[in-house]
């Protein structure tokens, strides 16, 4: 079983954010193996000057999703069309952080059925709120050890504290930690169908099971026109303004 | 012009003259040490009469130094004098007014501590301390003349104009504070700043510390009456604002992948960038590449050696002496240290990745098995959460959605993995 999926779960501008984070980082991630040991000859100067504009590139990015996640609104689930203020999607709120030991649960296997709602799980928002603070912190060593940046104060403040060579080690860490990000986010977006990963990187909605988020259950099957709809349709309304939590 | 304005058959014209160093290749040498302090290299004849006035003086009226040693291999006073023939900058230091010199004076014992005591009481003169200050053993490791070692540094630099720290090791301990740091060592500025001695400290790094940077720095304070601009680190700003590697003459190899992997190879031979086999130049900020050493004649990475980074000094704190920061030497990084717990950190970043991975296989094996990959498991009819709080509406709903599942089952539009009606609302 699954949700339908709604373009709402993800508007344009987060899917532009999403397509720029996952080149920026898979560009980051190969021209940085390649600077830290560069097993073969003839590519430093592109890598190094890809790298430090990838840099730049996915830094602002960040940025720009942070704010953007107080200003556009996307739905809180799948098989809604209704939204909230982005934000609230992204932080584990009242009405489902209890649910934090169910989804462990059920990724160990100790229960048969799916959590309901959220378009997150709590681990998953939990480390997607991690990856914006690790991303800014993984920046702010990358510019400390670029030369032109490195004498600002922000800089300077880290290379007192640690030391160069401590922060190329750090710096160099720190991939690992978006490799093994990268490697979970992948298979846990895919494992149950690629439907998400069309919808996140081509807006292509997929049919499934309708959500109401004011009962906080299915309702409906809503086939999108290729498949017979069945039961309640899809709300589409501001949940903010209705007043409901979710 | 000014050149006009040093006297010929100065005391300085003489010195030069003996050691067979032409007028013209003395003011070339001033060009450098005017650009160093950084002036235009017009100020070279000016640079001339700084060291004319002073050097030319009568005797007594000499700058006077004292050269202590703390725990020094006093590598850094050879660099000064183990020059094959005498040179302008050996020519300038000589006849500064070396008044204690553990190393070089001719008078030794009670006389020599006389001296000391007399300069020191006399006031106006430069302190150079070279070696780590050993705060071990109640400080008495260095015990000279009946004093502490520690003891002896405070009292002359409470006295002096300035106190030039000179090698890694007096700026923050070097090689005598490397791990475990049995003696205690750290460098001169931590040492006076804890002692509450306000007396300026300017940090040389490098082992040993060049000559040229000693030079340039008391050519900038006796020509301009002031100590040079510092860095964070109180090292002299426009020596050590630029890393080896912005001036590497191998750096053209780096940006084209051109590198030594290993020793011996091939590409060794044909002087490829030493990046690969642990070059410390990216974050080694002195200027050794234009510097040079040994009089300019060459320098570590010009003789085929990646640059350990002898220069990465952090005065504060001891424990980060580039020692320990930068080795091993022929390695791109560092180990991952706890206590003395050691390991390559490259190692064990590729293990738990690959750990993570494993486990990712194993997971996604149990959800093939538990059929979770066609398009999820059925969904809870009701969240635990309510059922546990007795919410009759959420149930209410969730008999509706539990029917609807059903409904769709028959016709075919959304699978129902979990057909035992008892086990079908969680758990």
């Amino acid at each position: 079983m699954h949700l339908a999926h709604y373009r709402e779960a993800h508007p344009l501008p987060f899917v532009i954010t999403h397509w720029v984070n996952a080149v920026c980082m898979f560009v980051l991630i190969l021209t940085g193996f390649y600077i830290h040991y560069p097993l073969f000859g003839g590519i430093m100067g592109i890598c190094r000057g890809l790298h430090v504009c990838c840099g730049i590139i996915i830094t602002i990015n960040c940025i720009v999703r942070v704010i953007l996640a107080f200003v556009v609104k996307s739905a809180p689930t799948g098989g809604t069309r209704s939204v909230v203020r982005d934000y609230k999607t992204w932080l584990p709120q009242k009405n489902n952080r209890h649910q934090f030991l169910q989804w462990i649960r059920y990724y160990l296997f100790m229960r048969k059925t799916h959590p309901l709602g959220a378009k997150l799980g709590v681990p998953q928002k939990i480390s997607y709120l991690l990856i914006a603070p690790l991303l800014l912190f993984m920046a702010w060593t990358g510019f400390a050890l670029w030369i032109p940046t490195s004498t600002w104060g922000i800089s300077q403040f880290l290379i007192n504290a640690w030391g160069v060579m401590t922060l190329r080690v750090v710096h160099y860490f720190m991939m690992f930690v978006f490799i093994i990000f990268m490697c979970i986010h992948l298979y846990l977006a895919n494992i149950e169908g690629v439907a998400p990963t069309k919808l996140m990187f081509f807006r292509t909605e997929a049919p499934g099971l309708v959500y109401d988020p004011a009962k906080r259950n299915v309702v409906g099957f809503d086939g999108l026109g290729k498949e017979e709809s069945y039961g309640e349709a899809q709300s589409k309304i501001d949940l903010d303004k209705a007043g409901v939590k979710c | 012009m000014a050149t006009q304005q040093v006297t010929l058959g100065s005391r300085l014209d003489t010195a030069l003259e003996a050691r067979g160093i032409s007028r013209r290749s003395f003011l070339k040498y001033c060009a450098g040490v005017a650009a160093m302090i950084g002036l235009s290299e017009a100020a070279a004849p000016q640079v001339a009469q700084a060291l004319d006035n002073v050097i030319g003086e009568t005797e007594g009226n000499l700058k006077p130094v004292i050269w202590m040693e703390g725990a020094s291999c006093s590598g850094c006073s050879e660099s000064f004098v183990q020059t094959d023939a005498p040179d302008v900058a050996t020519c300038v230091l000589e006849l500064l007014s070396v008044n204690y010199n553990e190393l070089l004076s001719a008078a030794s014992g009670y006389s020599l501590e006389e001296a000391r005591k007399e300069t020191m009481a006399a006031g106006n003169y430069i302190l150079v301390y070279e070696g780590a200050v050993v705060k071990g053993w109640e400080g008495n490791a260095l015990r000279v003349a009946g004093e502490k070692g520690t003891d002896s540094l405070l009292e002359a630099a409470y006295n002096a104009e300035a106190v030039i720290a000179l090698g890694s090791c007096a700026c923050d301990g070097g090689w005598q504070a490397a791990r475990p740091n049995p003696a205690n060592a750290e460098g001169v500025q931590k040492f006076l700043d804890d002692n509450g001695i306000t007396t300026p400290v300017i940090n040389i790094p490098c082992c040993p510390a060049n000559p040229e940077w000693f030079t340039a720095v008391v050519v900038e304070y006796l020509l301009l009456g002031q100590l040079p601009e510092l860095n964070s680190k109180n090292e002299p700003k426009l020596m050590f604002n630029e890393t080896i590697h912005d001036n590497c003459p191998r750096r053209g190899h780096f940006e084209n992948g051109e590198f030594v992997y290993q020793f011996g190879s091939e590409e060794e031979k044909k002087g490829y960038c030493l990046y690969a086999v642990g070059c410390k130049g990216p974050q080694t900020f002195t200027n050794c590449p234009i510097v040079k050493w040994n009089r300019r004649s060459s320098w570590c990475v010009e003789a085929g050696a990646p640059c350990q980074g002898c220069g990465v000094v952090t005065p504060n704190k001891p424990t980060r002496n580039w020692v320990d920061e930068n080795t091993p030497f022929l390695k791109r990084h560092r180990y991952f240290q706890i206590g003395d717990w050691k390991s390559s950190p490259a190692g064990w970043a590729g293990v738990i990745t690959g750990v993570v991975v494993a486990a990712l296989a194993i997971h996604a094996c149990g959800m093939k098995a538990t059929k979770r990959t066609q398009g999820g498991a059925d969904f809870e009819t009701v969240r635990v959460y309510d059922v546990k709080h007795d919410n009759k509406q959420a149930e209410e709903y969730g008999e509706t959605a539990n029917k609807l599942y059903g409904e769709l089952d028959a016709k075919g539009l959304e699978d129902r993995k979990i057909k035992d009606p008892k086990k079908q609302q969680n758990g």
